[in-house]
């Protein structure tokens, strides 16, 4: 019998194990390391920051999931891991340490046979002065943050009542930072909640941004075809903010944030601040600090992770011009190119490059978007590693079956813009594919028949849709499968 | 005004009818199933 470790119990490395249970059945173990008790469906988050949802709608107990499923389930938190074994036994191990309640502390080695890494970004607010919940301004990244930001939000909307101005900040808080989506679809909810409060004429509401010009989210922008037209996603977003009168911010480096105040950096060199009453500014993304050593003890941390922390894959990394990027730069398998039985899935795999255009301030200053991973991508990576790896264990498959490049992968991004099953409303992004390719769709790098946006009550039913659609997914509810990632 | 807020003053603005269809309901089904539509088309482009 064999043993498939799997690090992380988010979107795709609980896809990975649910598809891998079902593929491998009661031959072999499959067992998930996640230091967390709950399952959270991170984009809800959004709704329970502005108080429409709590934790409980957007979380549920991983245990019975996997004890059903017949899935070892480990609440504990890797840290390192031996992928030869040591000089004692040389069964590749993972180091944990655990984190439930009852053995919090305690270490443990766990041998593998294969190891998934899926344990998504470390949310690096250390990398600005000031940012993040322990610091002076919010976040909607994990459901305590996001309950935190909605009481925020309610004494905001309580000043504003009182007839007090507030401006309110909401975007990302470091130059390299990546999911621009979540903060723009933060800001148009808490721009809508303003609104149905009756608070919104004293409200000042800025979106503060790395992009290069609204619209870009990380993927470089996009072009659709509209009424006989190609458009752009950058012209599509700011209709939006011009009618839902949101200030913009671009280029911009945060710095640091005191209380009430930040500072920032634009590529164009300026240093300028701005005061706020609420700020919510997403972190950059790190790897997850996982070490690694071979079976002398030596660190090969270098090795296996790139600088970021980001678990190297089969994707091309060498440096090389912009303009001399590919989509086959990509990587498609997932596979370590140092270990064969090696995986990383979702946010835990180091991209080659960025997708939007990298640029720096004169002073030396990255402010671009990092490339996101956003759920449907991670969950389909998770999903095909689970194919590739029962093939390896069942039928003797020497490499990897399955692939889920994301130069091959289309990407849907629901942005909601305000609640109500009636009057609410989203803008509904999908792009196709999510890393241009300008061999296979010259001039715009994707598909503009499947690249599209737009704005309404149906994409916030689709939002909603998802909601209750990925949790059923999740508790791994009879049909499960037929439920696409 | 900034960078940001000039381009976002010379945005196209929707029409009055533009407004009304994204929340008139009969019209938003329809794009509810062409969204979806879309959706499994995209997923099914990405199936290797
Ligand atoms: C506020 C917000 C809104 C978003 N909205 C959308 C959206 O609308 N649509 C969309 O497609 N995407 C959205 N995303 C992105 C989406 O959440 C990610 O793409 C997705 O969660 C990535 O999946 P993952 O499995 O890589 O990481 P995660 O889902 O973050 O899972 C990581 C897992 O690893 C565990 N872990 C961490 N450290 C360790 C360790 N040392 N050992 C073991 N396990 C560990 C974590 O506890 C967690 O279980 C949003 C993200 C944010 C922050």
């Amino acid at each position: 019998m064999a043993r498939v470790v799997i690090l992380g119990a988010g979107v795709s490395g609980h896809t990975a194990a649910l598809h891998l249970k079902r593929l491998l059945g009661k031959r072999h173990e499959v067992l998930v390391v996640a230091p967390n008790a709950d399952w959270n469906w991170i984009p809800s988050n959004i709704w329970v920051g502005v108080g429409r949802m709590t934790t409980k709608d957007v979380t549920f107990p991983l245990a019975p999931v996997y004890r059903r499923k017949g899935i070892t389930f480990r609440q504990a938190k890797a840290v390192a891991i031996w992928p030869e074994g040591d000089t004692v036994d040389p069964l590749p191990t993972v180091e944990v340490v655990h984190t439930s309640p009852g053995r919090a502390g305690e270490v443990e080695r766990i041998s593998y046979d294969y190891l998934i890494n899926a344990t998504g970004p470390r949310l690096n607010f250390g990398a600005t002065p000031g940012l993040g919940p322990d610091g002076n301004s919010l976040s909607v990244c994990t459901p305590a943050h996001a309950e935190q930001a909605a009481a925020e939000l309610g004494k905001v909307i309580e000043r504003l009542r009182a007839g007090e101005p507030q401006r309110l900040v909401i975007g990302v808080g470091h130059g390299t930072c990546t999911c621009e989506g979540a903060a723009f679809e933060y800001a148009f909810n808490v721009e809508h909640e303003l609104r149905a409060h009756g608070v919104r004429d004293l409200a000042e509401v800025v979106y503060l941004t790395n992009e290069y010009e609204l619209g870009d989210f990380g993927v470089g922008g996009m072009v659709f075809e509209q009424q006989g037209f190609l458009s752009s996603s950058q012209l599509w977003t700011e209709s939006l903010f011009r009618e839902r009168d949101v200030h913009a911010i671009l280029r911009a480096h945060v710095e640091r944030v005191e209380p009430g105040k930040l500072y920032y950096e634009t590529l164009d060199g300026v240093q300028d601040s701005l005061a706020f009453d609420f700020a919510m500014l997403l972190p950059p993304f790190r790897g997850q600090e996982l070490a690694a050593y071979d079976r002398t003890g030596e660190n090969i941390t270098d090795r296996l992770f790139a600088p970021n922390g980001f678990l190297k894959v089969d994707a091309d990394y060498s440096a090389k011009p912009f303009e001399q990027w590919r989509a086959g730069d990509w990587p498609s398998t997932y596979q370590s190119p140092s270990y064969a039985n090696l995986f990383a899935v979702g946010i835990a795999f180091a991209p080659p490059h960025p997708i939007s255009v990298p640029r720096k301030s004169p002073a030396g200053t990255v402010i671009s978007p990092a490339p996101p991973r956003t759920g449907m991508p991670s969950g389909v990576m998770g999903r095909q590693v689970a194919r590739s790896i029962a093939a390896m264990l069942t039928a003797g498959a020497q490499t990897p079956t399955h692939t889920a490049s994301m130069a091959a992968m289309g990407a849907a991004c629901i942005a909601s813009a305000g609640t109500g099953l009636r009057h609410g409303t989203a803008a509904a992004m999908t792009m196709y594919p999510v890393v241009p390719d300008y061999v296979r769709f010259p001039g715009t790098g994707r598909s503009v028949k499947d690249t599209y946006g737009e704005v309404g009550l149906a994409a916030h039913w689709v939002k909603h849709l998802l909601h209750f659609l990925f949790i059923y997914k999740a508790k791994a509810l009879p049909g499960w499968r037929l439920i696409p990632e | 005004m900034n960078l940001g807020d000039e381009r976002i003053a010379a945005a196209p603005l929707p029409t009055s009818r533009t407004i009304r269809l994204r929340t008139f309901v009969p019209y938003q089904l329809w794009r509810f199933l062409r969204i979806n539509l879309r959706m499994v088309a995209m997923i099914r482009k990405g199936d290797h």
